[in-house]
């Protein structure tokens, strides 16, 4: 068998069966209501991201001055702020956001997270030592702080704002991964290929990475819940992104001086949040309880 | 390969959603519920502590106080020799009377004689000189240099008399006596500010740094009438939704500096009363006029027919105040005030020709720097969306007031909005904003027409010449100035009805705590 034909074997295989894997871990996910709830709304609100540009009916900045202040109503269906912006649009709107903000700021995270990880792990020594105590040090401040020190010095802006998930999630994703290579590396497997002669790349791609895909992927969507809530927190506190974007924590921190008089520009933002962060919570446990599942088959 | 910690962490972030919402409503629900008031007991002299709700305060220098909480606190404690009354006439304080010679430059006052400071010693006009040397001397470099620099000379002409001599004549320079950071100290104090010394109405009691200032009534104030209270709590909060939590809750007595959507939530409240008063308090939205993009005054021009003030009137200030002209010479000043000039009505399409005339063709950006106090975030907000139209984005910048003020980086900024305070008369503003090289010339504005026309305006005797200056300035600004004046503010504040006779100033600090007593039932 030569190498050629096993990686054209391989690269089928993996098609079709990662296809069937795909069917089979939703159709697992969706077995359970709790996970399918969660699933449900994470979907839903990617959707309401994508879509939102074209199906809000108002601008999210746009000011209609004479509609200032009104209750929720037929045209609008979420009612209007203080300066007469339509709250449903800004919530739709803001969806967009949030989600691109801390997908983004969790995806670069993640990534990073992954290689360092991989290559702590897998390496040990001096790399591994000098790596993990940088990120301990970072890891010891709480991420809220962690995250008004780096605003404070790299300015405010929504680049600031994915920098700072970035910073913030790369450690804990590197030691979770970590971990795990730990636990896998010593294995036959990866023994074998290594003697093979195989090179450093190939080893921790393809023998260890499989292992360690469930791992983050659960780990990837928690992350990605904490990002939406750490976006949120810094629009609240007024330091993240800046007035007038829709950003969810914003609107909550803009409307609480006028909660009592218009409840509904403070309550539907904030159950935006807690929504999405519930959903996205109950999907990733959903995730973890398929894949032990499927891990234990 | 899940470690607990992690699942701990998990479910508590589901905690803390679940927790952000319940609290969300709570919020709702707690604002809405209704109060008691408690029954106030029989009134006699000297009773009841008001516990006033403010920021901390940071200075305790007279001569460098400028907030509203410093100032009240400075207030209660020294006393000024002149007090400015709410319909902007001059009161006795300190001086009992004055004389003014006919060419405005000799001002001879008279001291009460039976003041004493809190430690014992008596008030003379050697008090009254060392003050005011200090506060007009460059090497302390008060804020009230610039100020003081048109006395020529200050001289105990008695013990309980003191006497001004002016370089050139000032019509204003009673108000000017009455200036924010002049209160009398006593002569030779070696830390000023650190003793709380003063013959003021109120004595110090404590002061525990950001928690809270208490005074209690000095027994023997000058004005044995007064005050009426046995002493007041100066309470600080950083925010002003817990204020406001706390007047409602009873742990608060006076809250001021309200923005309107708070104080719209306590009218009707039961046992409190909202408190309106109409100021010369404005915010100015201003273009550096010493550089590009802002040296070519099309811009401003531009900005200004970009605006929709009725609108913004409506939106941001819900009415309490009134619709500004571009000039900081408001209704209030009822003598100086004109109308004569029109404002250009809104012309989106006007705005869109003279930015292409100034060379930008398919709109401009600019970035807008804003501190976050008041009104000022939701202007911001609002210009953004009037100015987008005609193609100006802003990208608005919301700073903390240390931040904005800090370093002096708001006199840097190009565009920026900057709240201003009231003043009893106009030409405060002219000499420190406008004229060139003003210490505050936030616009880097320099014309000579209207340094000429402010320094007839500030410095004449005849009050017919003054008004005439002050309607040139107002035409002048509105057509080539470089503020933007979207309007006058009225103050904002709540007092709970177990007291009276508070009467609050257009520079709510100012108001005189000596005045209020506990209510008759």
């Amino acid at each position: 068998m030569t190498t050629g034909q096993r990686s054209t074997d391989l690269s089928l295989g993996t098609a079709t069966s990662w296809w069937r894997r795909l069917l089979l871990f939703a159709r697992r996910l969706f077995s359970s209501p709790t996970s399918a709830i969660g699933a449900t709304i994470t979907l839903l609100f990617i959707l309401v991201a994508i879509l939102g540009p074209f199906i809000a009916p108002y601008g999210a900045n746009e000011i209609i001055a004479s509609d200032a202040r009104q209750p929720p109503s037929s045209t609008h269906w979420f009612g209007t702020d203080n300066l007469g912006r339509d709250v449903f649009s800004r919530v739709l709107l803001g969806a967009g956001e949030i989600l691109l903000l801390a997908g983004l700021g969790t995806l670069l995270a993640v990534i990073a997270g992954t290689l360092l990880g991989l290559l702590a792990g897998y390496r040990g020594g001096i790399f591994d030592e000098v790596i993990m105590r940088v990120f301990d040090s970072l890891l010891a401040l709480p991420a809220l702080l962690l995250a008004l020190l780096l605003l404070g010095t790299v300015g405010r802006s929504q680049n600031s704002v994915l920098i700072v998930i970035f910073v913030v999630y790369t450690p804990i994703v590197a030691r979770v991964v970590r971990s795990v290579v730990l636990a896998v590396k010593s294995q036959g497997f990866v023994e074998a290929a290594r003697l093979i002669g195989e090179s450093q790349a190939y080893i921790l791609l393809r023998e260890i990475m499989p292992s360690v895909l469930p791992t983050l992927s659960v780990e990837s969507a928690l992350r990605f819940s904490y990002a939406i809530f750490l976006v949120a927190s810094l629009g609240f506190l007024g330091v993240g992104v800046q007035p007038p974007s829709p950003n969810w924590g914003l609107m909550v921190k803009e409307a609480r001086t006028y909660a009592s008089q218009i409840p509904w520009a403070i309550i539907f933002p904030a159950a935006a949040i807690s929504i999405v962060v519930i959903g996205i919570n109950l999907l990733a446990d959903g995730m973890k309880r398929v894949l032990q599942a499927t891990g234990n088959e | 390969m899940f470690s607990n910690l992690e699942n701990a962490a998990k479910k508590r972030s589901v905690h803390v959603a679940v927790l952000l919402l319940a609290i969300a409503l709570l919020i709702q629900a707690c604002a809405s519920s209704p109060e008691t008031a408690p029954t106030p007991a029989e009134v006699t002299e000297r009773q009841g502590v008001l516990r006033v709700a403010m920021q901390p305060i940071v200075q305790l220098d007279p001569a460098f106080i400028s907030s509203d909480p410093e100032v009240i606190v400075a207030n209660s404690i020294y006393d000024y020799l002149v007090d400015v009354t709410p319909q902007n006439t001059i009161a006795p304080r300190l001086a009992r009377e004055w004389t003014v010679s006919e060419d405005g430059k000799t001002y001879v006052l008279t001291l009460v004689e039976n003041a004493t400071f809190h430690d014992g010693t008596l008030f003379t006009a050697d008090d009254v000189v060392w003050t005011f040397n200090r506060l007009r001397d460059p090497d302390v470099d008060s804020p009230t240099k610039n100020l003081y620099s048109n006395i020529e000379n200050i001289e105990a002409t008695g013990k309980f008399e003191v006497t001004f001599t002016l370089i050139e004549s000032n019509p204003f320079f009673l108000f000017d006596l009455s200036d924010n950071h002049a209160l009398v100290l006593k002569a030779d104090t070696p830390v000023p500010g650190s003793d709380f010394n003063g013959t003021g109405p109120f004595k110090i009691a404590s002061y525990s740094p950001e928690d809270r200032l208490v005074v209690k009534a000095n027994e023997d104030y000058f004005d044995p009438e007064r005050p009426k209270l046995e002493g007041v709590e100066f309470i600080f909060f950083n925010d002003q939704v817990a204020q406001v939590e706390a007047l409602r809750g009873g742990q608060v007595d006076l809250v001021m500096l309200l923005s309107a959507d708070l104080f719209n939530t306590l009218i009707g409240e039961q046992g409190i009363i909202p408190l309106e008063a109409a100021t010369n308090s404005f915010d100015v939205v201003r273009l550096r006029a010493d550089r590009p993009p802002g040296d070519d005054p099309r811009l401003m021009q531009a900005l200004r027919l970009a605006t929709d003030r009725q609108a913004i009137f409506d939106l941001v200030l819900q009415g309490y105040g009134a619709i500004g002209r571009d000039n900081p010479i408001g209704p209030m000043y009822s003598q100086y005030y004109s109308e004569d000039t029109s404002l250009p009505e809104r012309n989106v399409a006007a705005a869109r020709a003279l930015l292409a005339e100034a060379g930008f063709p398919d709109g401009i950006n600019l970035e807008l720097h804003t501190p976050d106090t008041a009104n000022r975030p939701n202007l911001a907000v609002v210009l953004k969306d009037q100015w987008a139209e005609a193609d100006i984005n802003v990208e608005v910048f919301v700073e903390p007031e240390s931040v904005y003020y800090g370093n002096n980086g708001w006199l840097v900024v190009d565009l920026g909005i900057t709240g201003w305070g009231s003043r009893p008369y106009p030409q405060f503003y002219l000499d420190t904003m406008l004229t060139c090289g003003a210490i505050w010339n936030e616009s880097h504005f320099c014309d000579s027409e209207l340094d000429r026309l402010a320094k007839i305006a500030g410095t004449t005797m005849n009050e017919e010449e003054r008004v005439e200056a002050y309607n040139q300035i107002q035409t002048m600004l509105i057509e080539r100035g470089p503020i933007l004046v979207p309007y006058f503010f009225s103050q904002l504040g709540a007092i709970s009805e177990k007291f009276t006779d508070f009467q609050m100033k257009p520079f709510p600090g100012r108001s005189d705590l000596s005045q209020v007593r506990l209510a008759a039932q």
